[in-house]
């Protein structure tokens, strides 16, 4: 499989994923996301030297690859292109902050490593928190949180197609290179005399199909604003679930202020 | 006996008014193009009824989809005019006249664009309004018409190109619609899926209108043809009638169908 072939698997891996029938991927979507949102606020709200209570925060992530079924290898690669940007945040911390903090061995540790680590910590966390709910929600489910929360439908709506459209195009941009690969078959990639006209060509392909796309929804009565299946209302197991959550979150991050 | 011929008068007239109010589509002197220089449409006049069931049929790109595309008004700047239930087709009359038609695109991949087929089918009757419950029923219904109903829960990007034609017409036809268009149904369906969608056709009494160069189907499923030549209608009637005639069909880049072709040799 190339490597557009695989960014396509990826994408449908995903929806797979959150279609799946699992304890988690039922939790309601508005649930989920609030969850998210509180998650990341508090992560990001600890002091920068606060690494304890930073550590105690990874249990929310950890129970929820636990209770979903979410490979962590998997989830690893798949996020290997950000999260070393995210660790990348707070690299020089070290050379602003050092104040020496304790000696571990013959190492000294300054405040610039702790809160190095603590912004990486709380990078990493986000990104996992916003992986997990995407990996247990489908997209429609995710807009239909967004829409509950009283998000203009302009905005969800762009979510929503940008999403659907990203597969479209990685189609296209697929079946190009093949038609290319084949009748190219000495060739390392693409050819830098053709890097114009395949761009042209993928641009010109996907706005057509875009445009088909969009033709078939006014054609079945779309006017600008997406139906999304009236999913269940909240149980008192979707409240409980985000009840205790809550809980643990201000238990955590409480601690830290008040001890 | 003048108020006898003014009774028959009378009853003509009201049975041509009847005719009339049966029209489900008006096409009047239609001219289209994209470019003055090349005109795709030239002088479109026909009618069409409640229960026809009418065959498009012409050579490649003799503008067969660009006047499916008119009927639904994904073109709008024609001459001439158009109407579905006189209802003209313009822009401000587009929501109404496309809740009564249904289209099924040529390539399926443009027309499912949610992750699984059931959301796919129950994309129309929930833009409409209709309750849950009902779009339920009407997805199911749908599903079971076109024999696909236990790929329900099936993600569309894991399904053959066979099946996503049979999905797509189950999105036309949880619609209810009172006007089918088809452009080439039966592209990418094997022999049985192409019986089970005559079958389903056959089974539809409002108006269909069907583009295909599969002659064989149009035959099974069309009582009337439509022969298009160069962006003009060369022939319009029975569809035996056309459809046996070979030279007719081959003086415009068409075949005898093949369940013909061993007759005529």
């Amino acid at each position: 499989m190339n490597k557009l072939g695989g960014a396509i698997y990826e994408i449908h891996h995903m929806d797979e994923m959150a279609e799946k029938d699992q304890w988690l991927n039922r939790i309601h979507p508005l649930v989920k996301l609030i969850l998210t949102v509180c998650y990341i606020a508090v992560t990001v709200s600890f002091p920068k030297y606060n690494m304890e209570g930073l550590l105690c925060m990874g249990v929310y992530p950890i129970a929820l690859f636990i209770l979903g079924e979410i490979p962590f290898r998997d989830s690893l690669r798949r996020l290997r292109i950000v999260l070393p940007l995210v660790c990348f945040v707070g690299l020089f911390n070290p050379f602003f902050e050092r104040q020496p903090v304790l000696a571990l061995g013959g190492i000294t540790v300054t405040t610039g490593m702790v809160s190095m680590l603590t912004l990486m910590i709380k990078g990493i966390y986000s990104v996992f928190a916003s992986y997990l709910f995407i990996a247990s929600t489908s997209i429609e489910k995710i807009c239909y949180a967004m829409r509950l929360l009283h998000i203009p439908s302009v905005l969800v709506t762009q979510v929503l197609l940008t999403y659907r459209y990203i597969s479209v195009l990685l189609g296209e941009a697929n079946r190009m290179m093949q038609a290319y690969s084949l009748r190219a078959p000495n060739q390392k990639g693409v050819h830098f005399k053709v890097w114009g006209s395949l761009a042209g060509q993928l641009l010109l392909r996907s706005m057509d199909r875009a445009a088909e796309v969009y033709e078939s929804m006014t054609l079945r009565g779309y006017c600008g604003e997406f139906c999304y299946a009236a999913g269940t209302p909240c149980r008192w197991k979707d409240y409980l679930y985000l009840g205790g959550w809550c809980a643990v979150f201000l238990f955590v991050r409480g601690r830290s202020i008040f001890w | 006996m003048y108020a006898g011929r003014a009774s028959r008068q009378e009853k003509n007239l009201r049975k041509e008014l009847e005719i009339m109010s049966h029209i489900h589509i008006a096409f009047n002197h239609v001219n289209f193009s994209y470019e003055k220089s090349a005109p795709i449409l030239q002088d479109i006049t026909f009618t069409a009824h409640e229960h026809d069931s009418i065959g498009l049929i012409g050579a490649n790109g003799v503008g067969k989809s660009t006047l499916l595309k008119l009927l639904v008004g994904l073109n709008l700047n024609y001459e001439g005019s158009i109407r579905i239930e006189e209802i003209p087709v313009a822009k401000e009359t587009l929501p109404k006249i496309r809740e009564k038609i249904g289209y099924v695109f040529q390539d399926s991949d443009s027309q499912l664009f949610m992750p699984r087929v059931f959301d796919d089918v129950a994309f129309a009757p929930r833009n409409y309004g209709l309750p849950e419950e009902e779009v339920k029923k009407r997805v199911e219904k749908a599903l079971a018409m076109t024999k696909i109903g236990h790929l329900k829960d099936k993600q569309i990007y894991k399904m053959s190109g066979g099946e996503k034609k049979l999905a797509s017409i189950a999105t036309i036809l949880a619609m209810t619609p009172d006007i089918i268009l088809m452009d080439e149904p039966s592209i990418a369906l094997d022999p049985r899926n192409r019986r089970n969608l005559i079958h389903i056709l056959n089974g539809f009494g409002h108006l269909k209108i069907i583009a295909s160069h599969d002659l064989d189907l149009v035959l099974d499923t069309c009582s009337r043809v439509i022969l298009m030549h160069e962006g003009r209608i060369i022939q319009d009637g029975g569809a035996k009638e056309i459809l046996s005639d070979k030279e007719l069909l081959e003086s415009h880049g068409l075949e005898l169908p093949f369940c013909m072709q061993g007759q005529s040799g």
